[in-house]
């Protein structure tokens, strides 16, 4: 799409999600929104590691999860918000780099392996650590408004998304997708391959603590564990790759398309929604690697008769040099 | 004390023996096709539920069931081969991890929910006559159905060492696994290959499976830590190494064990998690396998 | 016995092979010349089935191989052994030999043929159970051409035999070309290796960006002043 129509888009979705913030008392309205936004903060920020710099990663949970818990912990004990805020930003930040050094040593599977097995291993230590239900004080309960929490994703998911796009357009995200496509080659060219992945590692810990941060803020009580859960990592592979991976309005669709069809489907196949979002992730992979994005583009290409640029440029076959 | 120990190190190693044979599946799936099928653990759910079933409404005992689960199970890894997986394995190797890893992760939602919906979440264990019956070697008590399960797991790893070294068949997986072009260029049907160890993969996940159910429990969501278990076992062997799996399977269950003594139950699990990252950052080709991937 | 015609190979939307014709009669050896990088192994791959076939056609023994399994070329006669040796590192040497008599075609043969080859190759013998990888690169080669001929072909394809192998390994693997000759299989060869080549071929072709520049027989080609002036001199 022109850049123009980009943007004028971008700014009606967001006026109107804006509104509807402002003046809607619908709580399921509202409710969806904000679940909407949270995830497509966290897609987008896993989307930076894996989209961008090709590092998947099954862990993300553990950051969006201690996000969650320092805000949480903080907020309830009496610190603003925002300082909570902070607070769980800087701590993630500073667990992702120590974290990144060994991690990110390890390539393809063992990387993916490897941050599955330090995901899992953070859920249930935080479910020993924290075993008790987190929940708000019976005042804040009875003075619950749904602004706060709305405007605070909000904004989590418009910094989370400015990010991206910053990133997209930098020297450092040019070379993170280098590292991506051929880490080797990259490397041959001057690209310090570790040090790229290490920024898209720390920089998509400290997103997914924010959206982290935007779940505490938001959930009235819950078990702390639970935000630790690798379901969130799912949640968020599941929607970047329907949406399209390594673009910036991918994790975007997909979240709106998987929390609104989620919710659209009639109740009796509620256990099946979960088969048909399977099957559709299945389909993307093998069929539209570039997810909806891909299948908006080449639907306005054929709408206008021209031939759109490919979301995934034929990658240069690795291996063997054939003459 | 002592008697804690001792009936931990059993425990362990009897829970050992089935990590070891759940991730021969997966080995031999990533070894030759060079696919991780994250989704292996929900065939072994599927085979515990079929050998489950088979009890309950036919009364057909889990070990007379066992070989008909096999075959049964084969012949769906033959299925999510030709629908699924014979497409990624198109792709060239670098890509082929990444895919296979996403669509066996659909394939996971697929299969669990589907689980939820037609088993219900209910945890379930075959209960035969002899399922409450155990040794006592010492001061160590050892479920018989356990130890019949452990004896399964290295009567499998001797047949797939076997088959691998001594048929024509195991040594075209073999030159497969090292490299599929030059293995066509001599001949063999990769395709044909692949198919079939997939189905090998999927079945011995469902074998696994019967034990699990008839020696622990099985219900719907046990499949992605059945899967870790196993991606942490092949990885301890070391990828590529099928020989040291039953041995690394073993070793990992006896961490387990003599975590949660000292460390409590709790961190049973994280002990082990520990262990595995500490020895794949100090020795990624792990125990016995060679320093590629 | 092998004809390839018009044969259009490309990555995508790279073309690197144009149009590349040319055959290989029975009992001949017929060798592809031509620098890095010409196209000459690409030509192979696609013709064993390994790459896509953009246009063309090839056929052996008036079979056509477009779209044919890699596998069943071998079941027809048609062996390649590709640039890298084609002997299997974690198997031994017995294993690789057994393993090339795999097809349906080799396989009534096989201890006939393997007598064959240990006699051909003494050193193999010695080495019958040793791991493949621990071979040295002469060795490798000789691994390579003994397992090609378990699968008993009628053209055997080398990809580059003399690449990376001492002077005197190379002098031996040309002669062996030529008993392989002589004994009714035919040889195509992919060579950068000029002279060597041009000595035991009976007819060459000279492949240049991915198009065929000229052919003939190794005298014409001798003889021709292009060809002296771009590779001979050198």
């Amino acid at each position: 799409m022109p850049r123009a129509a980009t943007i004028a888009t971008t700014l009606v979705v967001l006026a109107l999600v804006i509104a509807i913030g402002l003046v809607s008392s619908n709580q399921h309205v509202l409710t969806l929104i904000i679940q909407t936004m949270m995830l497509g903060a966290l897609a987008s920020s896993w989307n930076i590691l894996g989209g961008f710099a090709g590092q998947i990663s099954l862990g993300h949970a553990a950051f969006f999860g201690l996000g969650a818990l320092v805000t949480r912990e903080l907020w309830l004990d009496g610190i603003p918000l925002p300082l909570a805020v902070l607070a769980a930003i800087a701590t993630t930040t500073v667990a992702a780099a120590v974290v990144g050094v060994p991690m990110l040593r390890f390539r393809d599977i063992y990387f993916a392996i490897g941050t599955l097995a330090l995901g899992v291993a953070v859920f249930i230590t935080a479910g020993n650590l924290w075993p008790g239900i987190s929940s708000m004080s019976a005042e804040a309960l009875r003075n619950y408004d749904f602004t706060g929490p709305y405007f605070m994703t909000l904004g989590v998911l418009v910094a989370t998304v400015a990010a991206s796009l910053w990133l997209k357009h930098s020297k450092v995200g040019l070379g993170m997708m280098a590292v991506r496509d051929d880490e080797e080659a990259a490397s041959a060219t001057g690209v310090n391959a570790f040090a790229h992945k290490m920024i898209a590692f720390v920089l998509s810990s400290a997103l997914a603590a924010l959206a982290g941060a935007a779940f505490a803020y938001f959930s009235v009580s819950y078990f702390p564990n639970f935000a630790f859960s690798v379901i969130w990592t799912f949640e968020a592979i599941l929607v970047v790759f329907i949406g399209g991976v390594g673009t910036i309005v991918g994790p975007l669709l997909g979240s709106v398309f998987f929390i609104i069809g989620r919710d659209a489907l009639p109740a009796e196949i509620n256990e099946f929604q979960v088969v048909v979002f399977g099957v559709l992730f299945m389909v993307v992979v093998l069929l539209i690697p570039g997810g909806l994005t891909e299948a908006g583009q080449r639907l306005y290409a054929r709408a206008s008769r021209r031939k759109p640029p490919s979301a995934n440029e034929p990658k240069a076959t690795k291996g063997k040099e054939l003459v | 004390m002592t008697q804690l120990i001792l009936q931990s190190v059993v425990s362990g190693l009897l829970v050992g023996g089935m990590y070891g044979l759940v991730a021969l599946g997966l080995a031999l799936a990533f070894g030759v096709l060079k696919v991780l099928n994250v989704a292996h653990g929900e065939l072994l759910m599927l085979g515990g539920y079929a050998s489950f079933f088979a009890f309950t409404f036919w009364g057909i005992d889990p070990f007379l069931s066992m070989p008909l689960v096999f075959i049964a199970m084969f012949a769906f890894g033959v299925i999510l081969y030709l629908t699924l997986f014979r497409y990624v394995t198109r792709t060239e190797i670098h890509n082929r991890i990444k895919n296979s890893l996403l669509i066996s992760f659909g394939l996971v939602l697929v299969l669990q929910s589907m689980a939820v919906r037609f088993f219900t979440a209910d945890e379930r264990t075959i209960s035969t006559a002899y399922s409450s019956d155990a040794l006592t070697i010492g001061l160590v008590r050892v479920p018989v159905v356990r130890l019949a399960g452990l004896a399964v797991a290295v009567m499998a790893a001797l047949f797939l060492e076997w088959l691998l070294s001594s048929t024509r068949f195991g040594r075209a997986l073999r030159a497969t696994s090292e490299d599929w072009t030059r293995a066509a260029l001599t001949g063999v049907d990769v395709r044909r290959i692949y198919l079939v160890a997939f189905a090998i993969s999927a079945a011995l996940a469902a074998v696994a499976g019967s034990l699990i159910s008839l020696g622990y429990s099985v219900s719907p969501n046990i499949g992605l830590g059945w899967t870790l278990k196993a991606l942490i076992v092949v990885v301890l062997a070391g990828l590529g190494s099928m020989r040291g799996i039953i041995v690394a399977g073993l070793f990992l269950g006896l961490m387990e064990s003599l975590a949660a003594v000292w460390l409590g139950g709790q961190y049973r699990e994280v002990a082990a998690l520990i262990l595995f990252l500490v020895v794949l950052s100090f020795r990624p080709q792990g125990f016995f396998g060679r320093a590629y991937a | 016995m092998l004809a390839v015609d018009g044969l259009e190979v490309a990555y995508g939307d790279l073309q690197v092979v144009w149009g590349v014709s040319f055959e290989v009669p029975e009992n001949s050896i017929v060798a592809i010349l031509g620098p890095n990088g010409a196209g000459k192994t690409t030509t192979l791959l696609a013709l064993m089935g390994l790459l896509p076939v953009k246009a063309g056609s090839a056929s052996f023994k008036n079979h056509s191989l477009i779209g044919v399994p890699t596998h069943q070329m071998v079941d027809l006669g048609l062996v390649m052994i590709p640039e890298e040796r084609a002997a299997f590192s974690s198997l031994t040497v017995e294993e690789n030999l057994e393993l090339g008599a795999y097809t349906p075609r080799a396989r009534p043969r096989q201890r006939e043929t393997m007598a064959e080859v240990l006699e051909t190759f003494p050193r193999l013998a010695e080495r019958q159970s040793q791991k493949a990888g621990t071979l040295s690169g002469g060795e490798r080669q000789m691994l390579a051409i003994g397992k090609a001929l378990m699968a008993r072909p009628d053209l055997l394809i080398l990809d580059e035999p003399s690449l990376g192998l001492a002077p005197i390994v190379v002098e031996q693997t040309f002669n062996i070309i030529t008993e392989i000759r002589d004994r009714g299989v035919s040889v195509l060869m992919v060579e950068q290796h000029l002279e060597m080549a041009l000595e035991v071929a009976d007819h060459a072709y000279i492949l240049e960006m991915g198009s065929m520049v000229t052919d003939g027989t190794s005298s014409q080609l001798a003889a021709d002043p292009r060809v002296q002036e771009a590779y001979l001199s050198l």
